[in-house]
């Protein structure tokens, strides 16, 4: 009996040693150099990151940027609140819009005073400082195939209101056999796909921003106060309507993302409601065709902007001792040559800086960049509304009015509810 | 051997160490922040009371995937026990293969309720979609999952193809442990099989039936994965004049509130979760137990 305790007491001591020494490992860890640590959630351009940070680290003594990434279908929010709890806030991290801002305001520094702010109109501001690094520029449009409606005899840039689209949309679906084409348009609104985002948020964002001055947030500001503008928003309704109405039923009340895309690819569809995000799958599906961007076009009179917006900024944290070698890295990105190949050549992205020259690969973003250097965009303006007010609130409306798209009365009712609610 | 207190304590330490951590410190400071306006983030926390609770019971998001969990928990205990009760007397009986189509039952429950969820996902929208165009059957064009009456049934079918496989392993332990002479003398007595099912069969195994009853009770009321996957709570439907999503479950509710950020109101539906989960299981092990019988 005696032996056995003595073994079991000896066991418990020997972990109780190991476990001090590692303990005692970490404490004792220490150097001069600077490592700055950055958190982020583009999955897809992690290689580019990555390179670009060992380049950076290479290039600069005495810093070393390490990029941690998560993202995709992890839950970027919960990691970044675990790290702070466990008290290893990294140097940089990214917010998506003003509720996260709101989170972590304690933790995000002013980067008014960095060269790259009188360079970009996307930089995150509060109040009139800048706090937020814009990671690129993304945007949308209606985008089309511009063979098909070549050979129905549609002219892309007639497709400026929302009459236009409604005699567009009428000629494609009486064509429907002859172009070889399921419906004119691959719309998603489905809640079950997890497509509330097109819908809820980007399609719902063209009333909040379209034909508007590019930073003119009065009818959100008016939502946020709990009041839709009645006249606006009967005629982006109708407009909503005309995109259900024509949109392939499956991918509109099921569909995911890939069977929405995927089906535009295949030339099943004439029109895609989709960003330039979307260019990397349609190279991957072997995409030949032309494809332009038609603007969203809901109001009576003409409208020609796309919607630009600047979907996540790069925070620093200012209670880090490091944050200074972390302001100069994110600099690096807006203003060295390095940084200009990283973004658009390795990344893929539209730079948010005026002063890049080199030119994204893909034709939805090539077209954006077009856009966004001749002007009269507009802005985009969702992130400014409480987190989870897309998914939670308008989404199950939008996909209530996709079911039945007819009851146009219902659908306004319900936006009116919804939106008085956002005040309280 | 009798054995010494100190060796005792020694062995279970490392067990109640790790209980205590994981789960009964987290779960009063859960219990705390409930009453609180914590968002994560922010350390200064407010102590608030119960008006995260009070808020709830208006909420008509809330109190749909409330009633909605409830229904699904009652369609899924029935479905499920049925259908494995049945199938343990089919791989009890004097069928040929019965070794392979226990297996076969059984290799349902190694699939991931996430792949589980795609997978039947892509059958539902897609597979039974298609046959229904080419075979022209009106009732598959639409896809089960799309409707709003139809989409919890769905959930409760895959759910009890997957998990039915395990409640019967349960039940032909219990089969296979009551003495054959008990069966066999009421055989003599010129019971035909109906009545000694129900009259030895099922009397005999109530304590199969308790387990059985509380795993597909408590597994149901938490059930998340294969939600989110399968119809990651849609479609929308009307409720209280409202839209809402018509399978949002309570823990995807409970998730969805959490990853908007509104951290305490997602704890406090967690404490409801709780409590609810604890007073009907309560109230059906203890219903349960006394149709036990002993050897």
């Amino acid at each position: 009996m005696k032996k056995k305790l003595l073994k079991v007491l000896a066991i418990s001591l020997m972990f109780a040693t190991i476990s001090g020494l590692a303990f005692g490992a970490g404490t004792t860890e220490k150097s001069k150099d600077v490592t700055v640590n950055m958190f982020q959630l583009k999955v897809e351009i992690k290689d580019a990151i990555d390179g670009y940070a060992a380049k950076y680290s290479e290039a600069t003594p005495g810093v070393t940027v390490k990029v941690e990434t998560l993202g995709g279908g992890g839950d970027y929010g919960g990691a970044m609140k675990a790290k702070a709890q466990a008290g290893q806030m990294p140097d940089i991290f990214m917010i998506e819009g003003r509720g996260g801002y709101e989170i972590w305001k304690d933790y995000i520094a002013d980067l008014s005073n960095e060269p790259w702010t009188a360079d970009t109109d996307l930089a995150f501001t509060v109040d009139g400082k800048v706090v937020g690094f814009p990671v690129a520029i993304e945007g949308y449009g209606l985008a089309y195939n511009a063979e098909i409606l070549k050979k129905a005899g549609i002219d892309p840039a007639t497709l400026t209101t929302r009459a236009a689209y409604e005699k567009a949309f009428k000629l494609l679906d009486s064509k429907k056999a002859e172009l070889g084409i399921d419906a004119p348009v691959a719309m998603a609104a489905s809640v079950a796909g997890g497509m509330w985002w097109v819908a809820a948020q980007h399609n719902l964002a063209v009333y909040w921003g379209g034909g508007l001055d590019f930073n003119d947030t009065s009818i959100i500001e008016k939502a946020l106060n709990g009041k839709l503008d009645s006249e606006r928003f009967l005629q982006y309704t109708k407009y909503l309507q005309l995109l259900f109405k024509y949109a392939d039923k499956k991918i509109l009340l099921n569909g995911s993302y890939d069977d929405q895309v995927g089906s535009f690819a295949q030339g099943k569809t004439a029109f895609l409601h989709q960003g330039n995000w979307v260019d990397p799958n349609l190279a991957q599906l072997g995409v030949t065709f032309k494809i332009g961007y038609a603007p969203h076009a809901f109001l009576d009179v003409e409208e020609k902007g796309l919607y630009l917006f600047a979907p996540s900024w790069y925070c620093v944290n200012p209670k880090s001792p490091n944050a200074e070698a972390a302001k100069a890295f994110l600099t690096s990105i807006a203003t060295t040559p390095e940084g200009h190949d990283y973004m658009v050549n390795k990344a893929g992205m539209i730079p948010a800086f005026k002063s890049v020259t080199l030119k994204p690969s893909g034709q939805l973003s090539q077209a954006l960049m077009e856009a966004n250097a001749k002007g009269g965009n507009y802005g985009v303006f969702f992130g400014m509304l409480p987190d989870g007010a897309g998914q939670n609130i308008f989404g199950p409306i939008f996909d209530l009015f996709a079911q039945n798209p007819d009851n146009t009365d219902q659908f306004i009712a319900d936006m009116t509810k919804a939106v008085a609610n956002l005040a309280k | 051997m009798k054995q010494s207190r100190l060796v005792n304590v020694l062995f279970v330490a490392p067990c109640v160490f790790a209980f205590t951590m994981v789960i009964i410190i987290p779960f009063f400071f859960g219990l705390y922040f409930s009453m609180t306006d914590w968002n994560g983030v922010n350390n200064a926390v407010n102590f608030v009371g119960f008006k995260n609770f009070q808020s709830l019971f208006s909420s008509p998001d809330f109190l749909y995937s409330f009633l909605i969990t409830i229904a699904y928990t009652i369609i899924n205990i029935v479905f499920v026990n049925i259908v494995s009760f049945s199938l343990s007397l089919m791989v009890t009986s004097k069928l040929r293969r019965r070794n392979f189509y226990r297996a076969g039952f059984f290799v349902p429950y190694l699939i991931g309720g996430i792949v589980l969820g795609y997978i039947w996902q892509f059958i539902l929208n897609n597979i039974l979609v298609d046959f229904g165009n080419i075979l022209s059957i009106k009732i598959l064009q639409t896809s089960f999952l799309s409707l709003p009456h139809t989409v919890i049934w769905t959930m409760a079918a895959v759910n009890t193809w997957q998990y039915a496989g395990y409640i019967m392993l349960i039940y032909v332990a219990s089969i296979q442990s009551i003495p054959a002479s008990l069966m066999e003398a009421a055989n003599v007595d010129g019971a035909n099989y109906i009545t000694r099912v129900f009259h030895i069969l099922i009397p005999m195994m109530a304590n199969a039936f308790t387990i059985s009853l509380f795993l597909t009770l408590t597994t149901s009321f938490k059930q998340f994965d294969m939600n989110l996957t399968l119809t990651n709570g849609g479609p929308a439907t009307r409720f209280l004049d409202v839209p809402v999503k018509a399978s949002q479950l309570l823990a995807m509710n409970i998730f969805n509130t959490a990853t908007a950020n509104r951290m305490a109101e997602a704890q406090a539906k967690a404490v409801v979760l709780f409590f609810v989960l604890l007073v009907i299981s309560l109230i059906q092990v203890s219903a349960n137990k006394k149709k036990e019988v002993e050897m």
